[in-house]
């Protein structure tokens, strides 16, 4: 699965935080990162792999699952889902996604998250609630663990309000 | 065993899972086989393994300097190899660059330290978050005059850890500078593993013994300073030197020393050359990989069995000193051998060398910044052994 926007939006971590929460439920993981020079602004993209044997090619060739936080990301990736794929991206900042024949899901996850936390950087938190919802991937409880193990001190309360929030979004709602 | 990676599982998630970034798994690997010195200077990829000793070395009774340059680092880390301690450093393809005036002294000097250079593209500022495998030679012949060298590459997380291990002793033991090398993809990726399971290398003397007692980090402890103490005027010179460890230019001893200093590697190839092999006497091709390229390798593997084709995978972790026996050994029952590098096949010119006598070599090399993927190679594979069916 691919995670990308851009720079700041906290892709990276996004995809790291999953992927402490595939290991915690006993899966091979390999997480990978592309960004570019920037510190902020210009693309960044976070990929994991979630296989029951040892991973060799780290890479993603498919993708079953793309969340896009930019619309870049979500015109330059979106092709790669493979059939029976799930695409999620961030209705606001996507305001035209590309028509892909894949469940899709819009969700205004920084909206979401101001209203919900006050902090609009708790978005990416608040999207990984929605992607393990909506999917299932990982299992909630590992999912907690690992945002309560990655996020700064002193943010864990907000942060679980915002994975909350994510985590009840009702499908139906938000199928594109 | 507890004991022995205390470093490492102190990274566990829960009961039996860990989850490490692969420079973080070097710095910790580090820990472990006791190095308690690191000089360095910040360098995108490679820059975790410093930020993750800069936090855990003074825990432990370490020192972690952060120096003014790359030339700075590694003198100062031939001065810690000088009181005894093994010295590690980081970097990356610039850095490489600038250290290899001292990787030299470190050699002539035979003062054991690890160099760690996890490749970007190059040359020079190149492109820093893209993997590469174009330091290979570098790291062979970086640095002037005829040399040793030790050179090791990690194809994942686990080779982070246990391949660090691994240069230290090898450094210990020989007294020379030893590089790993890694890539951006390697370097950066978080990978989950067993520290049981993971990483089982084989010497053509048989298994790499990876036991506590092979490295330990109070081991380490006991490596004797260089001549300190054991003269009166204890010397240490980059000019050739005899016994005393003053410089001679006779040329009977300058001929034995350098021949001592090559032969001290060379003729250890037997506990040097760590590698494995995949499908191991069934190939008609063998893909010979290190690094990154040895996880496309093995993923082509699983394609070409999926296929019917007959391929087996060589992967090298320890690149020099040449692994001559198993390279020829491979060589000599299959009709090819091909080389996926990311680079423009710099070590498939020393499996040339080695293995033209028995086989064809192929080269297969790529710089366009992305890791070769298992289709490409075997697309190559069909080809090859598309082009023996039609012979």
């Amino acid at each position: 699965m691919r995670f990308g926007g851009s720079g700041g939006q906290g892709v990276i971590l996004m995809g790291v935080i999953l992927a402490v929460a595939a290991t915690r439920d006993h899966r091979q993981v390999v997480q990978t990162q592309s960004y570019g020079p920037e510190a902020r602004g210009g693309y960044s993209r976070s990929d994991v792999i979630i296989a029951r044997s040892p991973v060799d090619y780290p890479q993603l060739i498919g993708l079953d699952l793309l969340v896009a936080l930019s619309d870049e990301a979500a015109h330059r990736y979106g092709g790669l889902l493979r059939p029976g794929g799930v695409f999620i991206f961030d209705s606001e900042m996507v305001p035209d996604p590309p028509a892909l024949k894949r469940a899709s899901f819009g969700i205004p996850f920084t909206k979401l998250a101001l209203e919900e936390t006050g902090r609009a950087q708790t978005a990416n938190i608040l999207t990984l609630g929605a992607v393990a919802g909506l999917t299932g991937v990982v299992s909630q409880a590992s999912l907690e663990k690992a945002v309560l193990s990655m996020v700064p001190p002193g943010t864990e309360e907000v942060n679980l309000k915002a994975l909350g929030c994510g985590l009840g979004l009702v499908a139906e709602e938000w199928r594109r | 065993m507890e004991l022995w990676h205390t470093h490492l599982l102190r990274e566990k998630i829960d009961q039996d899972s860990l989850l490490v970034q692969g420079n973080r798994a070097c710095a910790l690997g580090a820990l472990d086989a006791g190095v308690r010195f690191f000089a360095g200077y910040p360098i995108t990829p490679s820059s975790e393994i410093m930020e993750t000793l800069a936090r855990e070395l003074p825990l432990v009774g370490g020192v972690f300097l952060q120096m003014e340059d790359e030339i700075a680092s590694i003198c100062a880390c031939i001065g810690a190899s000088l009181t005894g301690e093994v010295a590690l450093t980081a970097t990356s393809g610039p850095g490489f660059s600038l250290m290899q005036e001292a990787l030299g002294y470190a050699v002539i000097s035979e003062a054991p330290l690890v160099v760690v250079n996890v490749m970007r593209m190059g040359p020079s500022t190149g492109r820093p978050t893209t993997p590469s495998q174009g330091d290979v030679m570098q790291a062979r012949w970086g640095t002037h005059g005829d040399h040793p060298a030790i050179v090791l590459a990690a194809s994942n997380v686990a080779d982070m850890y246990r391949l660090t291990m691994a240069a230290v002793r090898f450094a210990q033991r020989f007294r020379t500078p030893v590089t790993l090398l890694a890539d951006e993809v390697v370097g950066h990726m978080r990978e989950s593993f067993s520290p049981e399971l993971a990483g089982r290398y084989r010497l053509t003397s048989g298994d790499f013994d990876f036991t506590e007692t092979y490295i330990h980090p109070e081991m380490v402890r006991e490596v004797h300073p260089h001549q300190l103490g054991a003269l009166r005027h204890p010397h240490v010179t980059g000019l050739i030197h005899d016994e005393t460890g003053f410089p001679t230019n006779d040329p009977k001893k300058s001929e034995q020393f350098l021949y001592e200093l090559h032969d001290k590697v060379v003729h250890h190839r037997d506990e040097l050359c760590l590698y494995d092999i995949k499908n191991e006497g069934r190939g008609r091709v063998c893909i010979l990989a290190y690094g990154s390229c040895a996880r496309s390798a093995r993923a082509a593997l699983r394609l070409a069995e999926q296929e019917g084709l007959p391929v087996e995978v060589l992967h090298l972790y320890t690149l020099f000193p040449l692994p001559v026996e198993i390279v020829q050994k491979v060589a000599r029952r299959v009709e090819f051998m091909l080389i996926p590098e990311l680079n423009l096949g710099q070590y498939a010119r020393e499996v040339r060398k080695m293995a033209e006598n028995w086989t064809t070599v192929v080269s297969m090399g790529k710089v366009d910044g992305t890791l070769i993927a298992p289709q490409e190679i075997l697309e190559r594979v069909e080809e090859l052994v598309g082009k023996y069916e039609s012979i």
